[in-house]
């Protein structure tokens, strides 16, 4: 494991020997890796890698077989309130479309409870993070109206809207177009350049991952590798995790 | 009928309670119903509506008053069909097709066993809003009390649970202890509901004004709102068309719902 001195700050996640059972299939095997405060971590791997299962096993979403998973200093179960530290948008969002919800009051719901009934504090906080993420238009549209791009805009100032010390995305970037994808990475980048979280992400798009990440995981089932982009997301190591059959697509830098 | 007809007929204690009781069921329905639709469970208050003939069977073997084997039964009955679908892969679906089979099949085998006063446990099929009694009453007002209650206390957090139950229990939110108390509210409505508009329409009270409240509303609060006030609304006008015409009571509560949703139907396609 490396060390704390390494990165010069504290860990914000610790997994360890972490294994998850789906039926007779291990999806996750043994796996251990640790995150430290401001840094952004990706996950690649190929599908069926196991890469959501393990994120939703960390967050305590799916039961774990055995091993040991830290959130700031504390395991899953004595979380408590720090649990408002980790931000996660989900990989799938199916919902309703005629869910009767707009963009304001979903994001209002990431608020403390006393916010709730209080609408002009509410009103202002929401509008503030939505600023942020360039939504402030579309705070009185339903969300079953916006499109994959918007929708994981508004799941981000979900998660902006309380101080953050790690946000998770779960393929942050399936359904969104191309220009869209490339758009949500930056302001990604930027918000976390001003504000200091940690990232962890599953990602598929390799050229954005070395773009704006400074750790990559290779998981298949597995760890097979972990280490900046540059040793990480060399030919044999992409084959490796991958498997031959890889196309890989590689954008000008 | 003139006028004096219609005060005589409003003024029988047993008409003002069948009105009072339609209210308070259109409510606590267009309520819960709201949580109902939104989280997919629209076959939940069919399945123990259904669960609610054996429930009265059992009860009716058992000798015990059939509010008691009722409230006893379905709150029985709905805790064991959300742990079956949170134990099995089936799908919820499957698992409420299941339910509504074998209780029907297993009430009707203990049905033909029972001997003497079978014709009473017949009107639970289509219910008698007019028998409503002033312990129905008290406890469908204690009831609202309690639900409206909840909702003040924990409104945001049912709200993130029925929209995504991943983000609510990341919130600290325990999920799953809402999730059991909801359906524990759900069987006591129920159970009240029952006797007084039937096993047939019982699921209509859930479904039809949030149905139609969703047609019309973009935001949550007011959804809530109109729906509650649909199943209100529905109640009254309901019961007083049933009492001018001499149309079945319950049904005719449903037939407003219907129209109503008709109506709301017609507003979504002309503005959407």
């Amino acid at each position: 494991m490396i060390s704390q001195e390494i990165f010069g700050s504290p860990s914000v996640l610790e997994v360890e020997n972490l294994t998850v059972r789906r039926g007779k299939y291990v999806a996750v095997d043994q796996v251990s890796f640790q995150l430290f405060s401001g840094t952004n971590t990706a996950i690649v791997g190929p599908n069926g890698a196991g890469k959501s299962t393990l994120i939703r096993a960390i967050l305590g979403l799916i039961p774990s077989e055995s091993g040991q998973v830290n959130i700031l200093g504390k395991s899953l179960n004595k979380l408590g309130k720090r649990w408002e530290k980790i931000g996660y948008i989900p990989q799938k969002f199916s919902f309703d479309r005629y869910f009767p919800l707009t963009v304001e009051e979903l994001v209002a719901l990431a608020l403390p409870k006393s916010y709730f009934w209080k609408s002009r504090e509410r009103k202002i906080s929401v509008q503030k993070v939505l600023v942020k993420v360039n939504l402030e238009h579309q705070s009185h549209q339903r969300i079953g109206t916006l499109s994959g791009g918007e929708l994981k805009r508004v799941l981000l100032a979900y998660c902006l809207a309380v101080p953050r010390d790690l946000i998770i995305l779960d393929e942050a970037l399936a359904e969104v177009d191309a220009t869209g994808e490339v758009e949500f990475a930056e302001l990604l980048n930027k918000l976390q350049r001003e504000q200091g979280f940690a990232t962890l992400q599953i990602s598929h798009d390799l050229d954005l991952v070395s773009r704006y990440c400074d750790r990559v995981l290779c998981l298949n089932r597995k760890i097979l590798c972990q280490g900046s982009p540059r040793e990480t997301l060399s030919n044999e190591n992409i084959q490796e995790v991958y498997g031959s059959t890889l196309i890989r697509y590689l954008h000008s830098h | 009928m003139n006028n004096l007809e219609w005060i005589e007929l409003f003024s029988l204690p047993f008409m003002q309670r069948a009105v009072l009781g339609g209210i308070l069921l259109g409510t606590l329905g267009g309520i819960l119903g709201s949580f109902v639709v939104l989280r997919q469970l629209s076959m939940y208050g069919n399945t123990l509506g259904h669960a609610s003939f054996l429930a009265v069977v059992i009860g009716a073997f058992l000798q015990l008053p059939s509010i008691l084997s009722l409230t006893l039964f379905l709150v029985i009955f709905g805790l064991g069909v959300l742990y079956l679908i949170d134990t099995t892969n089936l799908g919820s679906d499957t698992i409420l097709a299941i339910i509504v089979a074998g209780s029907v099949a297993l009430g009707m085998i203990g049905f033909s066993f029972l001997e003497g006063y079978r014709g009473n446990l017949l009107s639970i099929l289509f219910g008698d809003i007019l028998a409503i009694s002033n312990i129905d009453i008290i406890l469908l007002v204690g009831l609202l009390v309690v639900t409206v209650l909840c909702l003040l206390f924990t409104l945001p957090e049912q709200i993130l649970l029925t929209f995504s139950p991943d983000l609510a229990q990341l919130k600290g939110i325990p999920v799953q202890i809402y999730r059991y108390s909801f359906i524990i509210l759900l069987s006591l409505t129920l159970a009240l509901s029952i006797r007084a508009v039937g096993i047939l329409l019982v699921n209509a009270f859930l479904i039809i004004p949030p149905a139609t409240a969703r047609l019309v509303c973009d935001q949550f609060i007011p959804f809530l709102g109109l729906a509650a006030t649909i199943g209100a609304v529905s109640g009254i006008v309901g019961m007083i068309l049933s009492g001018i015409w001499d149309l079945p009571s319950g049904p005719s509560i449903v037939l407003v719902q219907l129209v109503v949703f008709l109506v709301g139907v017609g507003w979504n396609q002309s503005s959407h």
